[in-house]
């Protein structure tokens, strides 16, 4: 109720709406930027308690041993030469970089080849816009269950094409490599977030330079690779950093419901790491100084799109002109 | 003559892709309504033979999914509205400020991004634990005051910030508050854009299968997503069943999904 503007909204909402608009009102010694801070505050606070002070949390006890039952102990850098000895993090580092190294490439991919296919203005791909995008957002239990069911050695649907084709069928879930590319194949589907932000990159590239280069006679293949391409690079740069953040950690579900993390832990991956450690073994000094090389990783992530922003600024992302 | 057949070959290619991304849906819609205890198909059924609708009512018969789906709608009524009001005030209140302040929040909320949940997964326990929250259906609430996802501030603060500035001036000119301008002048010509954080959020906290797990212990405040994973727990043959579950789980984000497109979110023509 509160997303629709109105001028008076009835019920609960609306009497929310009023009280706050009064407490508002009572409020007016702050200046105008004063009052704008305010509105801030709900979003600054509440990252601050639930974001950074369990980053911080997280990284004072790495350098403990800390089981949740005791308070934390001292223990140096302890907790990070156990991370090098422990099989179970290793593996599921390894497991997430070869995950990492297949689905985001492949997921940028789609999400710019459909953008191109589909990113006009017409009609006719309106529909298939919505269906891109539409997988993304299925709660993510119901998308892993409809998986365990497609995924199915004999009679889901997918190994029954394949059969038809005439194709192997794999054992799917039950098969280390094949359980990794069917975490993979279902990644390739929820690409709706870079589908969308690239097809609006494209939106706002002039369409006069399109034209100037077909002046100059110019085909489509080169209109491509000399300006959609390099116009849309930053945005491929800012998708892949965000990618290799939530491609990761939206393995999460599916390695949990689909075969929580086998077969023989080939779909351990970071996320499902951390919540092992964390909250079965309780071992929240390891679990700490694990979230401690992800923070180095994100860092680096982190100093690569301010780069980027740095660059796009003035462009499309501000309108500074 | 070339740009009718492209405009053919993209039509169909755009209804092969449709179908593509459709398909999983639609498996999972047939296998729904399949008997228990037919034999295994041996090829793809494309359509249910004999529709089982029984299905869907022993959903309810076999786990509690009454109350799992109230706990999952009471998050909903609570944390989609919240998190619009707060992302929305904050996006707005970055256009607000000076030049430097804005651009350091901007940046600190698009870094914001690339922090993935379980970065903090561990010790937001700690910090749940510490309000009293953990194990209540408020540790899935409570991140909507600060705006759900700083994607959501981002995209109202895009929106707002298309905004011409000389509307925001003139208005403080005449002497209005900072919540009068949001309400009267900000809100309302950036209606699209809510509808897509709407459409967002609710997916966003109808779908949260990971807070539960980790925050919620006690069975009567399951929601929905757990609820399907204890379904699938207790017998992961019952394909049907399963498939049922997931299929009602998936339709509301549907429904809201084609009413926000046709409201808002089609392409206009551009005369």
């Amino acid at each position: 109720m509160i997303s629709q503007p109105g001028s008076s909204s009835a019920g609960q909402a609306g009497t929310g709406a009023a009280w706050i608009q009064r407490a508002a009102r009572r409020l007016p010694r702050l200046t105008y930027r004063g009052q704008a801070t305010l509105f801030l505050l709900p979003y600054l606070l509440g990252t601050l308690v639930l974001v950074v002070v369990p980053a911080l949390m997280t990284l004072g006890v790495s350098f403990t041993d800390y089981h949740a039952i005791e308070p934390p102990a001292w223990a140096g850098l302890d907790s990070f030469r156990r991370l090098a000895k422990t099989p179970l993090v290793q593996v599921g580092l390894y497991n997430t970089l070869v995950f990492a190294a297949a689905a985001v490439p492949l997921r940028l991919a789609a999400a710019l080849g459909l953008a191109l296919l589909l990113g006009g203005r017409s009609r006719s791909t309106g529909l298939a816009r919505a269906a891109v995008f539409l997988p993304t957002i299925v709660p993510e239990t119901a998308y892993a269950l409809l998986w365990l069911w497609i995924l199915n050695p004999v009679s889901g649907p997918l190994n029954l094409v394949l059969a038809g084709f005439g194709l192997p069928a794999p054992a799917w879930m039950a098969e280390a490599g094949t359980a990794r590319a069917a975490i993979v194949l279902m990644s390739l589907l929820q690409i709706g977030e870079g589908f969308v932000v690239l097809m609006a990159a494209r939106q706002i590239i002039p369409r006069a330079l399109y034209e100037a280069a077909e002046v100059d006679g110019a085909n489509r293949w080169q209109g491509f690779w000399r300006i959609t391409l390099p116009l849309i690079t930053p945005w491929l740069a800012l998708l892949t950093c965000r990618d290799l953040v939530v491609a990761v950690q939206n393995t999460f579900t599916p390695s949990f419901v689909l075969a929580y993390g086998g077969p023989y832990y080939a779909t351990i991956f970071l996320p499902l790491l951390v919540y092992e450690i964390s909250f079965d073994f309780t071992d929240l000094g390891l679990a700490s100084a694990v979230l401690v090389v992800v923070y180095a990783w994100i860092l680096l992530l982190i100093w690569g799109v301010r780069n980027l922003v740095e660059g796009l600024r003035g462009r499309a992302l501000s309108h500074e002109e | 003559m070339r740009s009718r057949v492209g405009r053919l070959l993209a039509a169909l290619a755009g209804m092969g892709i449709a179908a593509l991304f459709l398909l999983p849906l639609y498996w999972a819609a047939v296998a729904s309504l399949r008997a228990p205890g037919l034999p295994p198909a041996s090829s793809v059924e494309w359509w249910p033979q004999q529709p089982h609708w029984a299905n869907y009512a022993r959903l309810f018969e076999t786990v509690p999914m009454a109350r799992y789906a109230r706990n999952s709608l009471f998050v909903v009524a609570l944390a989609v509205p919240l998190t619009l009001l707060t992302a929305s005030l904050a996006g707005f209140a970055l256009t607000q400020l000076r030049d430097r302040a804005r651009r350091r929040l901007v940046t600190a909320s698009i870094a914001l991004l690339l922090v993935p949940s379980m970065a903090v997964w561990t010790f937001r326990f700690h910090v749940l634990n510490a309000f009293g929250l953990v194990d209540t259906l408020w540790a899935l609430i409570v991140p909507a005051l600060a705006g759900g996802s700083p994607l959501f501030v981002l995209l109202f603060y895009w929106a707002y910030w298309r905004i011409p500035r000389e509307l925001y001036e003139s208005a403080r000119l005449d002497g209005a508050d900072a919540w009068t301008v949001w309400r009267r002048i900000a809100r309302p010509l950036a209606r699209p854009t809510a509808a897509a954080a709407l459409l967002l959020a609710f997916a966003l906290y109808w779908g949260d299968f990971s807070t539960p797990v980790l925050y919620l212990f006690r069975p009567q405040v399951y929601t929905l997503p757990v609820g399907l994973q204890l379904l699938r727990q207790m017998d992961d043959t019952q394909t049907g069943l399963l498939m049922a579950g997931s299929v009602l789980m998936t339709l509301p984000v549907v429904l809201l999904f084609i009413i926000v497109q046709v409201a808002y979110l089609r392409p206009r023509r551009i005369p």
